[in-house]
């Protein structure tokens, strides 16, 4: 599963640490997510989406659609 | 803070329980005994480096755990498990052709678990859990 988390923490001029504050994780969870190293739970994507003022499927791209099977 | 008191008090506990094991062999210890007591020092230094890492975190602000640590501990908890059986089978076996003492054998043994455990821990921090 692909994710836009870095674009659109740039795009809102968010740090990994506000960002992780904002959805209560440690910065760390985020680094591993922006890396794709982690695929989070439905509540922590949506927690995240809504962080960055966007719906789910703008944040996260499944693996069907992003060719990664 | 309930989350960082357990750790210390484990690690004090482990940490004085070894030095009155060494206190009361004399302070001689075998080639087995003396990497016991190394792997026991490294375990209890990784105990209080979690414990104190724990700290800084409520320090700034972040929570001690979350969905991703947890995620970790879980994931390292159910593999050790399984690869501590094969341990111990390799224990046995290693018992049976050998004449390595029971407590040897016992302390090798849980001393193992723990090492696999940590190993694992340390493993999925580095590769993350993008099945997990």
């Amino acid at each position: 599963m692909d994710n836009r988390i870095r674009e659109l923490r740039a795009r809102y001029d968010l740090t990994q640490e506000e960002l992780a504050k904002r959805v209560g994780v440690r910065r760390e969870t985020i680094v591993f997510l922006e890396k794709g190293k982690y695929n989070p739970s439905l509540k922590l994507a949506y927690d995240i989406s809504r962080a960055l003022k966007s719906t789910i499927e703008e944040v996260f791209v499944f693996a069907e659609e992003s060719g990664d099977s | 803070m309930k989350k960082i008191i357990p750790f210390l008090v484990v690690s004090i506990l482990v940490l004085g329980t070894t030095l009155l094991w060494f206190m009361s062999s004399g302070f001689s210890v075998s080639g087995v005994e003396a990497w016991q007591f190394v792997i026991i020092i490294l375990l209890v230094a990784i105990g209080f480096y979690v414990a104190f890492s724990r700290l800084r975190r409520v320090n700034r602000g972040e929570p001690v755990e979350d969905e991703f640590s947890k995620k970790i501990l879980q994931k390292a908890s159910s593999i050790s498990y399984y690869v501590s059986l094969y341990l111990w089978v390799a224990m046995i076996f290693v018992n049976d052709r050998t004449d390595m003492d029971t407590e040897v054998l016992l302390g090798t043994g849980i001393l193992g678990m723990a090492v696999i455990w940590v190993v694992l821990v340390v493993f999925f921090k580095v590769k993350g859990l993008k099945n997990g």
